[in-house]
Parts: structure tokens; sequence; C-alpha cells
């Protein structure tokens, strides 16, 4: 499992609590670690949350909490030895599923039911049906579109889990035409959009290529081990060479460039507009800014950045009537 | 007990409730359960506190129906509505998963990458604590299965809201910027259904001021989503999600718009990876749900793209273009 990086709340921490109570009581005996390894957790949270499991209880019909109606455990075996075994349990039911829960693991169900190997493997009717049979209600209405794979994902698939080299025709964000070799590291999709990560030979490095700017893939033979440094990402990070360039937009577009914005920068309101920076790599990069907000955009400076958005809107007008 | 000597956790508070109400068959009035369960009854002493500790309870018990706990409320007969006398319980048989439900090492392993679809925000949270109630079965994971896992986001901070909206049967209001404008408008709505198609979340609601149902980009919701107060007009059926997908396919096939591009520029490649596209006489068809989302992608490749038809969206891209020189005349 992989570790949880997220903060739990009240709410998870009782998911938690009513999932642990059957499952340690179905292992009739089990280590703290082997039960904190179950559920993705550390021994000290584990043992945490076995005592206040051992503490709790239901009130009698009097009101108050006996020993009758507490959970009970073996506390030689758990402080000598480390060890759960439960005494004593008024409760050790399984808890259903909200309709919440059922609805983001049957939408995630959808999403990924599309991979070949996965059809062959399990019955994904069956195994939906079984989550909302076993929801509390009705499962949330949630759904997706199964990620559909072309050609070129098929073979990058491929490539990523055979370890091959690939040679990629690819067109950058700066509309420059090149062809690289790349021993791929992981494809990843993110909302609709794939992403190779690789080492690109041409340019020795880490680099990560987007699938929708591929034109073509041709798998060239055995890929080398290569020891890539972390956090090396130039796609999805702003480099310090990013120019500045102060826009003006309509106050309510502003959450449609927030990607271009950083965290911390000002916003100047005045009137209807809003006065914001952005931070591009390139020139090139205003025009798609200027769509986002269906052309409702004003560079204001630098000078430089104001005559080239006019420039690229005057040139696609003119192109466009050829 | 030492309960009234030491601070209990918000967890241990809402564990006790539960374990309680199962506990009890007729199920417990407020008072009995305020007066004796663990982390109420220390402070039910204090009358001053009364007030504070009753609202606490009201919070609890969402808490509670939002993770999928059943908790009923029974009205004492001949006393329908009377909040004193109403009795709460968790019948074990709504709260319990169904005996013969078992997941083999495989499903589970199937879940766990279905899981992995979410990597943050609410349907993140959702999963993780639906896995964790899944390990409470005992099974363990067969890794071999994961392989590479395709993730959505769901950044959109209208997503959380509307999620519990739709949970909670609320009417919700928001500012939504239309497609194509740049002023936002105030929509009030019940939301019926969420649903992620062409890489967008979209909500697919009852518009309650037009009475009709709309279909709105969470993108495009451009202030906060609040309840209005009063609840949903219109609540979702059984199958609202899947035939919101429907309806969205079926627009993405029948719109269809004709391109020229550039021969090798990007707007080329792009257009070609783009799911759909097809190579016609006079340039490339590709396909959309809505021609002003189009129209703002295609104006994006500037000079290497001609748009030929339909004329709408011709008009719209050239506008777009027009809107950027005036701006700077």
């Amino acid at each position: 499992m992989a570790k949880r990086t997220v903060p739990l709340t009240a709410p998870d921490k009782l998911g938690f609590l009513l999932a642990l109570v059957p499952y340690l009581i179905d292992q009739v005996r089990v280590t703290v670690t082997e039960a904190a390894d179950h559920f993705g957790t550390s021994p000290d949270e584990m043992r945490k949350a076995v005592m206040l499991i051992a503490m709790s209880g239901t009130p009698g019909a009097d009101g108050t909490y006996t020993h009758e109606t507490l959970f009970d455990i073996d506390w030689d075996d758990f402080d000598e030895r480390d060890m759960i075994r439960f005494r004593a349990a008024p409760m050790d039911d399984k808890p259903r599923f909200s309709s919440r829960e059922a609805a983001a693991l049957l939408a995630g169900l959808q999403r990924v039911a599309a991979r070949p190997e996965f059809a062959a493997r399990v019955d994904i009717v069956a195994l939906m049906a079984k989550l909302a049979r076993g929801s509390t209600g009705e499962p949330a209405p949630l759904a997706v579109r199964a990620a559909e794979l072309a050609d070129i994902q098929a073979t990058l698939v491929d490539a990523v889990s055979t370890a091959r080299r690939v040679r990629i025709d690819y067109v950058t964000t700066r509309g420059e035409r090149t062809v690289r070799d790349v021993d791929p590291m992981s494809f990843e999709g993110v909302d609709d959009a794939w992403y190779l990560r690789g080492w690109c030979l041409t340019r020795d490095a880490e680099r990560t290529f987007l699938l929708d700017r591929m034109a073509s893939v041709e798998v060239l033979g055995a890929a080398e081990q290569h020891d890539a440094p972390l956090g090396t990402d130039d796609l999805f990070q702003g480099a310090e060479t990013d120019e500045r360039v102060t826009l003006a937009v309509p106050v309510a577009a502003l959450p449609l460039i927030a990607d271009y914005r950083g965290a911390g920068d000002p916003v100047r309101i005045e009137g209807e507009r809003a006065v914001v920076t952005v931070r591009i790599a390139h020139a090139g990069i205003l025009g798609r800014i200027a769509a986002r907000v269906a052309g409702a955009v004003e560079a204001i400076e630098p000078k430089s950045a104001r005559d080239a958005l006019a420039a690229w809107a005057r040139d696609a007008l003119e192109a466009h009537d050829r | 007990m030492s309960a009234s000597s030491r601070r209990i956790p918000v967890e241990e508070r809402l564990f006790s409730l539960v374990l309680a109400l199962l506990a009890s068959e007729q199920g417990l009035t407020k008072a009995e359960i305020l007066s004796t369960v663990t982390g109420y009854s220390s402070r039910y002493g204090n009358a001053s506190d009364r007030a504070n500790l009753e609202r606490q309870f009201e919070r609890d018990k969402e808490e509670l129906r939002d993770l999928g706990v059943p908790l009923e409320t029974v009205d004492a007969v001949g006393a329908e509505g009377d909040t004193k006398l109403q009795r709460y319980r968790i019948p074990p048989s709504r709260y319990q998963l169904p005996e013969d439900i078992e997941f083999s090492t495989e499903e589970f392993a199937m879940l766990t990458l279905a899981a992995q679809v979410w990597r943050e925000g609410s349907l993140s949270t959702d999963s993780r604590r639906a896995l964790t109630k899944l390990q409470s079965l005992g099974v363990h994971i067969d890794d071999s299965v994961i392989g590479f896992a395709p993730s959505i986001r769901t950044r959109d901070a209208a997503h959380e809201p509307l999620t519990t909206a739709i949970d909670r049967g609320q009417q919700v209001r928001f500012a939504y910027l239309k497609p194509g404008q740049t002023v936002a408008e105030q929509r009030t709505v019940s939301p019926l259904s969420l649903v992620f198609h062409e890489g967008r979340w979209h909500l697919h609601a009852h518009d309650d001021v037009v009475d009709a149902r709309r279909t709105f980009l969470l993108r495009r919701i451009v202030g906060p989503v609040s309840p209005s107060g009063s609840p949903a007009t219109t609540r979702p059926e059984p199958d609202e999600s899947a035939r919101a997908l429907d309806e969205l396919d079926a627009l993405w096939r029948s719109t269809v718009a004709t391109v020229r591009v550039r021969p090798g520029s990007e707007a080329d490649i792009v257009m070609r990876n783009r799911p759909g596209t097809e190579d016609v006489a006079e340039g490339l068809n590709v396909h959309a749900t809505d021609l002003d989302i189009l129209a703002d992608e295609l104006a994006a490749f500037g000079a290497d793209i001609q748009v030929l038809a339909p004329d709408s969206l011709r008009e719209g891209v050239v506008a777009r273009w027009q809107r950027v020189v005036s701006a700077h005349g």
C-alpha cells in the first residue's frame, strides 16, 4: 500500500476503527506489526487504536459502562508480546460502503476497466454489482468515460513494461519539430492527457513528453538503465528563466488562467477587469492564454509581449482569410 | 471510568456513538445519548453547555451519515416530529456488509487500482475510506496486476461541495461563466450527477430558474458553491450519471467541425491525436461536445489553423482573434 501522506480527519479515523474491529476479531490473534502493515499504518498508530477500542463499549441497561459491555483484550499478551487478541467484543460487524465511497470505486473501475488484461482476469460487471450491493444507499451519481487507448498509447505502454527504447517524432510547445530517442521510465494518464517520462538520449537528461504532441513512435531496441535525479520535471515547473507578463482579463475569467499564475501573485481589480502577472516560458504561450478567456485579454507590459500577442492575433486573422 | 478527567478525541466520541446505537434495538433518545455515551456524558451535567452539546450531536449525526453509517430517526407513536421523544438507532442489518459479499485477491487489486485513479480531492478521500473498509475483510493485495494507472484530478473547487449537496439533497447556487462569455451569471440548481467526459468534469443539474435540465462545466463555476437553504427540487434517478454520460457521448458523436491545419505544425499533430479525428477532402473532421469550448481550443493554434465549418464555429474563432487585436489597437 502507498503510505498515507494526507493528515487523517476524525471521520477517517472513525472509518479506520470500524474496519479494524472486525478484522482483529477475524484474525483471533495477530501481531501489532502485521495489523499495522495490513492497514498501511504505523505500529504506534495501531497500538493507540487498539487501546482506544479496548476502553470503549456500549452503555448498559442502566446507562453506565461496565466490564460486561466493554471490549476486552488480553493485556498481558499486548503489553509483553505486542500481540492483539480480543477476549470480549460488543460489536464485530463489517461496515458497508457509503454512497460516496461506492461511487468513487465504481467510477474508478469505469476508468480502468477498458484495459483488456484486467477484463480477462476479473468479471467487472459482477464486481460493480457487488460494490453497489455493499453500499448503504444508492451509489452517488458519478460516471467517467473509459480511458481510450490509441495505437501510440498501446505502443508506449508496451515499451515501458518491456523496457524498450523508443524514437519519437515530437512537436515542442514552441512549435518546433524534433526527433528524440528516449528510454521510457513511466507512462501516466492525467485526466485525458498522457505523459511519457523517460531519459532523453538526445538531450542526455530526464524529460517528459506529452502524447498529444507525438506525430509518431518507433520502437528501437532494448533500453538502458539511467540514474535519473528525482524532481527534475521541466514540463510542470516554471523555470527561473520564465518571463513575467502583466495582463488584464475579465474578473470572472480569472480562475481559467490560474495555472499560469504564481500562488501568491497579486491581483488588482479595476472595475470589470483584473490585472494580473503570469509567468510564461516564451511569447507563444500568450496566444494560448488569450484563447482560454475567449480572446478577452490585453497584454499590458512588457511592450515586447504586447506586440507579440497583437501580432499573433493579426497573423491568425490574415491566415484565416487566405 | 475516568471519562470526566480526560479529553476525549472526536473519533472516540463518534465510535462510542456508533457502538451505543448499534447495540440498542429500540434506539436511544437524544437525552439518553447525551447523558450516557462517552464523549457527551461528561459534559451533560453542565447546563450552560447544553446547547453546544446538542449542536455537537447534530454535527456528529451528519458525519456518521456522510461516512455511510445508516443512522435512523424513529418517531414516538403519537408524538410525530417531537425531537425530545424521537429515538435514534443504527439497524445492524443495514450497517453490516451482506455476509455473502467477498472479494478475491484479484478483485481487491483491481479495486486498489480503481481507487488510485483519484490522487487528490474528495474522491481520493472517499476511495481511501472505501479501501480501509475493504481491508476489514482481511484480503491481501496481489501486486502483480498493478502496471500503469490512469488518474483523474478533481481540482475544481466546486467538486466537493457539489458531491456533498447531491448526497444531502440540497439545492445550490453558484456563479457560472458560460463558454464564450466574459461575464458570469448566477445559477440556482438542483445538482443531479457529476460526469467526467472529454477530460473535463460536468455537472448535470436541474436549473430551478429556467425549470429545465442543464449541463455545466465545473471549470467554469467561477465562484463558491453554496447551499441555497432549500432542498433539491429534483433528485437523481438510479441511472442518472450513466444517462448523462450517454447524452454527452451522443452529443460528441454528432458535433463535427471541419478544420484545415498547416501540415506538420503543432495544430496538425494535436488535432490528429484527438480521439475521433478523421481525414476528409477539405481537411480534418474533429468531434466536440461544445462548440464554444472547441472555439477556445482551436483559436489557441493561431495562424496554423483555419476553421471551415460550421459557420458559428468559424465566426466564434475569428471573433476571439479580433477581440485580441482590438484590445491592442
